[in-house]
């Protein structure tokens, strides 16, 4: 008896679980930036949603504002920076800076199976012809200053990709006495990959948050409403 | 492979319609038989035929949104897409069956919008930057 009533109740349970919830309306408040106090937004709770988290989440924003073109002038300059960030996403070359263990990985984005040059990244032996710099592994005292050289080297507009929990924030070496504790310390960083090393798949994802980081940008507009 | 013949075949399979989506989406004119949708809208398809898909390309999804990318695909579709699971999630009697009800709800990733995730410290810092104190020549 008191089993055929649990297993009802649980499976009532799993019924609401998996259908649309009604109640659980302030899942997860977008309380992180500005506008949270005009917009009082939240992400909706599980089931079939029409509107994309990411449209909720941009509502109120400064970025929505950027990509909403107000007149003519504003118009011909965003379909500049679309084209702008289109080439530049399509032909990401980055700097190889591999200091330790996730250079391999970074290698295997480079190798077969993840294929790098279908998205049109091809690693540049030269800071000079690159426009990223993928820091892959321990930065130490004694590599910082070669570093930031290097990234000076690098022409405008330069993105860099922190690699690993090392370049991150010290890692394993957090505490040792010769490791820079973080590589964003001596450079700044657009985009940190977690991992001990990190996957070539993480890796990889993360070339392609650089890319929706880069179709993000909108210069042209943000110069001409100043 | 991608050849011309393939192209065609799965052009006259798919239709039109859907051939140009998937060349602007998938980049590859692919036909299979159609899985599931998952609760955003994605849809999923799969080919087993050796003959015309090569091993890792067998199972796909279309996404639904423009800006698409793979934290939109919900684990229980993950674990199908990647051939962790064989069973898609609505022929799965297991999944069916031990999918926790406390299960939180799948978000994408939000980074470079309002919902992004920030982390925060609420102790006391165990690094503190050098302040010098010159103390006043006597």
């Amino acid at each position: 008896m008191s089993l055929a009533l649990k297993s009802a109740v649980c499976n009532a349970a799993r019924r609401a679980s998996a259908g649309p919830v009604s109640g659980l309306q302030a899942y997860r408040p977008f309380t992180s930036s500005l506008h949270a106090k005009q917009v009082q937004e939240s992400i909706p709770p599980p089931g079939p949603t029409e509107i994309p988290v990411t449209e909720i989440a941009q509502r109120g924003s400064n970025q929505l504002s950027l990509q909403q073109p107000q007149n003519k002038a504003e118009y011909v300059l965003s379909t500049l920076d679309k084209v702008t960030n289109w080439a530049r996403q399509g032909s990401m070359w980055p700097m190889t800076f591999g200091l330790a263990c996730c250079a391999v990985e970074m290698m295997h984005m480079a190798a077969a199976r993840y294929d790098q040059d279908r998205l049109g990244v091809v690693f540049r032996a030269s800071p000079r012809q690159s426009d990223i710099m993928i820091v892959a592994g321990t930065l130490t005292n004694k590599m910082a200053p070669a570093l930031r050289k290097v990234y000076d080297q690098m022409p405008e507009p330069r993105w860099v990709i922190s690699m690993g929990s090392c370049a991150n924030g010290g890692g394993y070496y957090h505490y040792s006495y010769s490791v820079v504790r973080g590589c964003d310390r001596i450079v700044p960083v657009d985009i940190y990959v977690p991992g001990c090393p990190p996957t070539a798949e993480a890796l990889l994802y993360g070339m392609l948050q650089l890319q929706r980081k880069m179709r993000r940008s909108r210069k042209g507009v943000t110069w001409y409403r100043k | 492979m991608v050849s011309l013949a393939r192209t065609i075949r799965n052009l006259r399979r798919v239709g039109f319609r859907e051939w140009w989506r998937q060349m602007q989406y998938i980049g590859d004119a692919k036909s299979g038989r159609f899985v599931g949708s998952d609760q955003f809208n994605n849809r999923y398809y799969e080919n087993m035929n050796a003959e015309e898909e090569i091993p890792g390309r067998q199972r796909w999804v279309d996404f639904s949104q423009h800006e698409y990318n793979a934290s939109q695909v919900p684990p229980e579709w993950h674990s199908w897409l990647q051939h962790i699971r064989k069973d898609a999630p609505p022929q799965d009697p297991i999944f069916a069956k031990v999918s926790p009800p406390w299960k939180a709800p799948h978000i994408e990733n939000l980074t470079g919008t309002r919902g992004a995730y920030k982390p925060y410290n609420t102790v006391k810092p165990k690094i503190s930057a050098w302040e010098p104190q010159v103390k006043a020549r006597a």
